[in-house]
């Protein structure tokens, strides 16, 4: 017999059959275990033993025995057919339906899960990641990301981008902070425009931020911003959300929240309701896509960027209507 | 790796923590031959720094007799461009002569002075001239009152104040056709570049005075910033729209050969004001020219512009 050609050998299939007589020692436990009686169970056990031209068993009245050879065979029959398994389960995997790789700035904060969970409602597969806006457009130009919701104003070359979405913020102030009444102050400007950061004039704390390198020219404007209302402009540049709740919570800094994230705190130690807080400057995104030519067909973009953008209009609307 | 390469890593840091899109061309002007690079060869809309080629013409035509550099202009007050500075920011009507005009252009980026001097050659006439230099007719596109229609057309505003508070909006990202190369005065750095190394290789009395225009540019801010020394001569010509801010300039220290160096930028802040983007281009014109710079023991007598 030519080496490879056997047309009454099904090779996998029938170094399943050894595979099971051997862990049964049983033609008939075999035969259920796989499905199927205890004939064709035999057959194709004898037709590997032929193609293989070596006894795998001994029969006797005793019952079934390995032989040396057998013992010798069934390791690498039992690798060939885990890495059958293996192929069919990658397989598998690639013909479900696809998960968005959604890229999230980290400079979000807790709208970022949202975001998350109002794809997964949809019943929209993802995979996030959250990182800095600079990382995420890179991420999107290589092709590692499918949709990625950044801060704006960055450089966004070789992508498109839908609206600007502005969210509005709140200031979050260590306890026992009183920000003085802003009237007469330099930068207090107007009252009544609602939701406008001003007025920080008394504030003498700096303000904890995302590192400037998650979106320089961002930053960048959010310091403009502070200053335009009378801040100082000095920032702490706090690497993720935790470590800036920690310095507000340690007195030495002031936050700056997305609105929606703010109006959630719990309110005081003595279940008083939640002060009011000052709103600080907005966080401006935008919803950025490959360019049309460089999509990944499997993924609606288009689909998944207006889910994204309609939900992050109800956060900027629920934290507008809120003031 | 070579001082060029890592300069152009640098470039990209710069840019990169500027918040901007960069194309940067720097080249050594006489002396053996030296250019550092960064994406010089995409074009880009230049904006107003169309009025350096122009100027150009202008003077290689008047080298050859087809205009007169001390032709009257008069610029009507109700009959001229409108705009921030020179006799485009005038009350009253102006006469001047073509060569002033052509000052005015470049000094503070007139745009009364640069439609006038684009009447004055006609734009047939620039693009037939820009050819025969191997230069695109795209550098100059149009003037300062078509750039200027487009961004009212664009932003649905009826006065320039509005249009640059609508472009400047930093919670749209407000769009024009001044942005896109296929539509606006346009050009690649490395092209603008060549446009100074003409200009430099030419020897007239119109070609010295726009040199000596560029070297009274009323700004130092961009490019300028780069080079914080009294002693070294700058000649330069800016070009701003919007997120634009360009320039276009000859760096001259004192005993070493001129550097070329075009620096033009697109920033993502829409805002008008942003005087980190150019101390930014600043820095990036000095990091391109830095590895260009090279003693010019054979040269103690001044370049044509000092």
């Amino acid at each position: 017999m030519a080496p490879g050609y056997a047309p009454d050998v099904d090779l996998l299939k029938h170094l399943g059959f050894f595979r099971a007589v051997a862990d049964t020692r049983h033609f008939g436990d075999a035969a259920a275990d796989l499905g199927m009686t205890q004939p064709p169970l035999s057959q194709g056990v004898r037709r590997l033993e032929r193609y293989l031209g070596v006894r795998l068993f001994d029969r006797d009245a005793r019952g079934v025995r390995i032989t040396a050879a057998g013992r010798r065979l069934l390791p690498p029959t039992r690798d060939l057919l885990d890495a059958a398994d293996d192929l069919v389960a990658a397989a598998r995997d690639l013909a479900v339906p696809e998960q968005v790789r959604l890229g999230v700035a980290a400079d979000l904060e807790e709208v970022a899960p949202g975001l998350v969970r109002t794809l997964v409602a949809g019943g929209t597969a993802v995979a996030p990641t959250v990182a800095g806006s600079v990382e995420l457009v890179d991420l999107l130009r290589e092709g590692l990301l499918d949709v990625g919701v950044v801060r704006h104003p960055g450089v966004l070359d070789g992508l498109t981008a839908g609206p600007v979405l502005v969210l509005p913020t709140a200031l979050v102030l260590p306890e026992a902070t009183v920000l003085p009444e802003a009237r007469g102050r330099a930068g207090g400007g107007p009252a009544g425009v609602p939701g406008a950061c001003r007025g920080l004039g008394g504030l003498t704390l700096p303000v904890a931020v995302p590192p400037r390198r998650h979106q320089p020219a961002a930053h960048d404007q959010l310091v403009d911003a502070l200053r335009r209302a009378g801040h100082s402009g000095a920032v702490v540049e706090a690497r993720d959300a935790a470590q800036r709740a920690a310095l507000v919570a340690a007195g030495s800094a002031a936050g700056v929240v997305p609105a929606a994230a703010g109006s959630t705190a719990p309110g005081g130690p003595d279940g008083s309701a939640p002060a009011q807080l000052p709103p600080g400057p907005p966080l401006r995104v935008r919803v950025a896509l490959p360019h049309s030519g460089r999509r990944r067909p499997e993924v609606d973009h288009d689909a998944v960027s207006g889910v994204l953008e309609a939900a992050l209009e109800t956060v900027a609307g629920a934290a507008g209507a809120a003031r | 790796m070579t001082a060029e390469h890592a300069a152009v890593d640098r470039l990209r840091a710069i840019a990169r923590d500027a918040g901007v899109t960069a194309w940067v061309h720097a080249t050594r002007l006489t002396g053996p031959p030296g250019t550092v690079a960064l994406d010089d060869v995409t074009p880009v809309a230049v904006a107003s720094l169309y009025k350096l080629p122009l100027a150009l013409v202008w003077a290689d035509l008047v080298v050859a007799g087809t205009v007169a550099a001390d032709q009257p202009v008069r610029l009507a007050a109700g009959a001229r461009t409108p705009g921030p500075t020179g006799v485009a920011m005038l009350l009253d009507d102006v006469t001047l002569t073509a060569r002033d005009a052509v000052r005015l252009m470049l000094a503070v980026s007139d745009n009364a002075c640069g439609d006038a001097v684009l009447a004055l050659v006609g734009l047939e006439r620039v693009h037939a001239w820009l050819a025969g230099l191997g230069l695109p007719a795209s550098l100059v596109r149009q003037g300062s009152a078509e750039e200027t229609r487009a961004v009212l057309a664009d932003t649905g505003t009826d006065d320039w104040a509005a249009a640059q508070r609508a472009l400047a909006d930093p919670d749209r990202a407000v769009r024009t056709s001044q942005y896109d190369p296929a539509l606006a005065s346009a050009a690649t750095a490395a092209q603008l570049g060549e446009v100074l190394r003409i200009l430099w290789s030419r020897r007239s009395p119109a070609h010295d005075l726009v040199r000596d225009a560029m070297a009274h540019q009323a700004w130092r801010h961009r490019v300028g910033s780069g080079f914080p020394h009294d002693d070294v001569l700058l000649l330069g010509k800016t070009g701003s729209l919007g997120l634009l801010r360009h320039e276009a300039a000859v760096v001259r220290f004192p005993h070493e050969h001129p550097v070329g160096v075009v620096v033009l930028t697109r920033s993502a802040r829409p805002e008008r004001h942003l005087p980190r983007v150019d101390a930014a281009v600043g820095e990036l014109a000095r990091t391109g020219v830095g590895p260009l710079r090279l003693a010019d023991d054979g040269a103690l007598s001044p370049g044509p512009a000092d």
